[in-house]
Formats: C-alpha cells, sequence, structure tokens
C-alpha cells in the first residue's frame, strides 16, 4: 500500500461534527465539558480527548454575509515530523506502513518536547502525561478499513485514500494547488483550499523550529563527534608528547 | 600527613568531586541513551520511562553537588592574574617536551577555566533542564522550552568535549594529579614545581 492521506475539502463541509464523534466512539474518547463561547465551534481547540474538531471561521463581506468556513484540525501526518524528530524515545512516535504518525502510550517518557517541535501544535497529553492525538486510525488503515471520521463524512468534505489518488481528485475539482502537498514531505492530512491558506488558519509555510533542525543537523552529531575527538585528541596527545615533566629546579622560584 | 606531604583536597571536596563525577557520567550515558535512541542503554536504566527520572533527578543531584564546588573552587578560579595568562599563552606546556612555566596558584590557568566554564555550563544545563522538566505555568511556554533545549544541547556538547581532556589531563597526562581526589594529599616537591605560588603562601 502506498503512502495513505486524508484529502480536506472545506468547500464541501456543512459544520456538522459527524467526524468529531466518530472519533470519539471509534477511539472511546470521553467528552469533554466546555462553555458556551457564542460559536458553534467546539471545543475550541484539541484536547487529550478530541483528536479532531471543526474550525469555524465566519468571514462575513458585503457580497456574502454568511460566508462560513468549516476546516477540519487534526494531526498532519508529516512527511518530516517535527514530533517525531524532537522525540528522545524510541518507538513512542513512529511512522505507519500506511504513512501515519502513530503513538505508543508505554513508551512515551511524558517529557512533551514533541508539543514544542510540532508546526501545527497538535501533540496533547493524557492525565498520566502521555501523548495523545490522531493516529490516522492506524488500526483501522492497517486492516483496510478507513478512518472512523472519513468513514462518517457525508458530503466527501473528508477523504480518505492513496496520497496520489487524493491528490489527482483534488486537481480534477479544480484545485491546482493543495495545502500540505509538498511542505514537509508532504502532509499526510491535504486541505482544497479556494482562498489564501491563513484565511483558513493555516500557516502559509509550516515549518519545523529552526532550533530544532538545527539541533537534529548540528548538535546531534557533535555529541558523538565531541565526544570522539575529544578522547582521540587525549590518546594523540599521549602518544606525541607523553606525561607532562617537570624539569627539576627549573620551575620553583 | 607527613612532612613532605601537603593537602590540596579535603574529604568533603573528594566526597563532592565523586558525586559530581558519577552524577554526570549518570547524565551523559543517559542522555546518549536519549539522543540516539541506544535500547541497550535504556534497560540497563530500566527503561526509558525510568531512565528518564534517573536523568532528571542525577541533574538535580549535578546541580547541587556543583554548587558546592563554589565554596572551594570559586575565589581561586575567579583570580586570573598575569601569571595564568602567561600560562595559557604557553597552552600549559602541554606542547613542548619542557615545560618552563610561569608559577601557579592553588589552581593553574587552565584548570581555573575549566572550572569556570563547568560553573557557567553547569549553571546553564540545570535551569533548562529544569525549564524543560517541569515546563512553569508562563506564556509562551513552548518557546522557552525551545530556547531551553537548544542551550541544553550546546551545554551538553561542549561537556563531552571538556570532560573527557580533563580526565586525560587529570590521570595520563599528569602522573600523581589524580591522588588528590583520593588520597588528597600530595608531595610538597611534586606541588612546588606545579602550583609554586600556593606552596609558597603555604610557607614550605
Ligand atoms: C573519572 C573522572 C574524573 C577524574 C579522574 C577527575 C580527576 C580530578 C582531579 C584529580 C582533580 C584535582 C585537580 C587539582 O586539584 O589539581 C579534579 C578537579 C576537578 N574536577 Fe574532576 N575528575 C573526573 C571527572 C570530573 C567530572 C565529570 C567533572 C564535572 C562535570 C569534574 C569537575 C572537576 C572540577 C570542576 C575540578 C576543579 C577544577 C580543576 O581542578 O580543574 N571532574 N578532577
Ligand atoms: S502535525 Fe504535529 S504531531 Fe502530527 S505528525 Fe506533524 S509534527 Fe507530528
Ligand atoms: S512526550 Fe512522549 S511522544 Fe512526546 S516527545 Fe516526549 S516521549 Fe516522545
Ligand atoms: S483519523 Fe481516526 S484518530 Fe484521526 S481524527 Fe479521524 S477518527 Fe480520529
Amino acid at each position: 500500500m502506498g503512502r495513505m492521506s486524508i484529502l480536506v475539502s472545506p468547500e464541501l463541509c456543512i459544520g456538522c461534527r459527524g467526524c468529531q464523534t466518530a472519533c470519539k466512539e471509534w477511539n472511546q474518547l470521553s467528552g469533554v465539558k466546555t462553555e458556551n463561547r457564542g460559536s458553534t465551534e467546539n471545543p475550541p481547540d484539541l484536547t487529550p480527548n478530541t483528536f479532531n474538531k471543526i474550525r469555524y471561521v465566519e468571514l462575513p463581506s458585503e457580497t456574502n454575509m454568511v460566508r462560513w468556513l468549516f476546516v477540519s484540525q487534526r494531526c498532519m501526518h508529516c512527511g518530516d515530523a517535527g514530533c517525531m524528530k524532537i522525540c528522545p524515545a524510541p518507538g513512542a512516535l513512529f511512522r505507519t506502513d500506511e504513512g501515519a504518525v502513530a503513538f505508543d502510550k508505554d513508551k512515551c517518557v511524558g517529557c512533551k518536547l514533541c508539543v514544542t517541535s510540532c508546526p501545527f501544535n497538535v501533540p496533547r497529553y493524557d492525565e498520566k502525561n502521555k501523548i495523545s492525538k490522531c493516529h490516522l486510525c492506524a488500526e483501522r488503515i492497517a486492516n483496510r478499513l478507513e478512518p472512523a471520521c472519513t468513514k462518517t463524512c457525508p458530503t466527501g468534505a473528508l477523504r480518505f485514500g492513496e496520497r496520489d489518488a487524493l491528490l489527482g481528485l483534488a486537481q480534477k475539482a479544480g484545485y491546482a494547488k493543495v495545502y500540505g502537498q509538498a511542505d514537509l514531505e508532504g502532509l499526510g492530512a491535504m486541505y482544497a483550499f479556494m482562498d489564501a491558506p491563513k484565511i483558513y488558519g493555516m500557516n502559509e509555510n509550516p515549518a519545523i523550529p529552526e532550533s530544532v533542525v538545527f539541533w537534529d543537523n548540528v548538535l546531534r552529531p557533535l555529541a558523538y563527534l565531541g565526544l570522539a575527538g575529544a578522547v582521540a585528541a587525549s590518546l594523540v596527545h599521549y602518544v606525541a608528547f607523553g606525561p607532562k615533566k617537570i624539569e627539576e629546579g627549573k620551575k620553583d622560584e | 600527613m607527613s612532612n613532605n606531604m601537603i593537602k590540596k583536597a579535603g574529604g568533603f571536596e573528594i566526597l563532592n568531586h565523586w558525586v559530581l563525577a558519577i552524577s554526570f557520567f549518570i547524565l551523559a550515558i543517559s542522555g546518549f541513551g536519549f539522543l540516539f535512541h541506544l535500547e541497550q542503554v535504556g534497560s540497563a536504566f530500566g527503561g526509558f520511562n525510568q531512565m528518564r527520572d534517573i536523568h532528571n533527578w542525577s541533574g538535580v543531584v549535578f546541580a547541587v553537588s556543583l554548587f558546592l564546588t563554589m565554596f572551594k573552587y570559586l575565589t581561586v578560579a575567579l583570580n586570573f592574574s598575569a601569571d595564568d595568562m602567561a600560562w595559557l599563552g604557553k597552552a600549559g606546556g602541554y606542547f613542548s617536551k619542557k615545560a618552563q612555566m610561569p608559577p601557579q596558584d592553588e589552581l593553574n590557568a587552565g584548570q581555573k577555566l575549566l572550572y569556570i566554564v563547568v560553573l557557567l555550563l553547569g549553571i546553564a544545563i540545570s535551569v533548562t533542564g529544569v525549564i524543560m522538566w517541569l515546563r512553569p505555568e508562563m506564556a509562551d511556554v513552548n518557546k522557552w522550552v525551545l530556547f531551553s533545549f537548544l542551550v541544553h544541547n550546546i551545554a551538553s556538547d561542549i561537556f563531552v568535549i571538556a570532560i573527557p581532556i580533563h580526565i586525560y589531563l587529570a590521570t595520563l597526562a599528569n602522573p600523581g594529579t589524580l591522588r588528590i581526589m583520593i588520597s588528597g594529599t600530595v608531595p610538597v616537591e611534586w606541588a612546588r614545581k606545579r602550583h609554586a605560588k600556593w606552596v609558597q603562601k603555604l610557607g614550605y
């Protein structure tokens, strides 16, 4: 199976939030108590029990008094994932054969570094400080089922399939540019936006923090190169110069 | 202590030095385990979850131990003289066969430098470690954690370069030095050649 992805088409979304419910049902996530904030958007953000949600963007204009944008938010299953890069615990975050970024709570050490390194502010923490986020329904898709959220979506606003096929689909529907097509070695959740991404509340150029990239490319290799170099230099010095000899009488004044 | 021996480190300094060194090794080994996902290191610590706790608490031990070094070493290390500059100018005599070096204090210029580097890096690595560990409630906590992550890693890189060199200089490169951290005493003649100003001050 090639890399699997979700294609999000906000223009087709009616804001029913069936995907939110389906995700909770499949993943057995309890409800989150919220309050009326004057919007149907609810809850206001991802939580440890909310792997996906619909962001509501109201854009009233003179020509269109009620332009509403509904944007499905979730883990993007980045091709180059900041969370995986920084994670110190092997196996806590891992890539499945289908290209999902899944996690293993037993292996997560609860350091929360992935939060700081995710370009999309996705990872959340449960009450035991273990990572909690969308895993692209890793177990379902490994068994050739589609994720709960896309399966539930009644309008085709969420579509699941082979990444290349989804890109072709979007192109055919008239979207020359798909958000996430090339960013971060391709996102596993792509968006067919009609407007600039920032109108939908998305970062125009998502990127892993520069300091994390610098650490990965320079500081991490320097740890063993530096250690090995220091040990080697000491040995070379010992062979070349030997132990320090201070000549009798010359030193003391 | 016999007449021709001189005390260079007391029991407290010796004990504290080994607490510092052992906590450092635990930190460095577990840190490498995290950095390179070394499964064997993880199992040796009883799994990565437990390794995280051990790493963090060893950091606390390291920080306290480092704080305690200040009583003996800080004033000596901060007192940089013209002789020290000259010593550093000659790279401590480590690259010439017959060393003829300016007279040194209780710590030579290289040791002073090492102490200051270890102290500054130690403070940086401890503070940033605590920030990543506790993620204090504050605005932009992610930015602080990212910054801490960067500083923590820069400091650890310098540590794993500096400490092997320190160990080499304290053992193979300078025979007789290691006993300072075992018995605490050295022969007066040995000390006179290396720490002339200090020996003179003590009146030997
Ligand atoms: C097997 C490992 C080590 C050995 C054999 C060793 C040996 C020594 C010795 C013999 C001294 C006394 C030097 C003198 O008073 O003239 C010393 C001092 C010192 N050690 Fe270590 N050490 C080791 C590891 C470490 C580690 C891991 C650290 C810190 C992270 C450290 C930090 C210091 C400091 C700050 C001093 C005082 C300044 C100086 O003498 O340079 N040592 N060490
Ligand atoms: S969106 Fe964030 S959590 Fe998801 S794969 Fe990318 S970096 Fe990781
Ligand atoms: S919190 Fe867990 S998943 Fe996130 S970086 Fe730390 S160990 Fe990895
Ligand atoms: S893919 Fe699965 S885990 Fe992710 S949001 Fe959809 S239902 Fe939830």
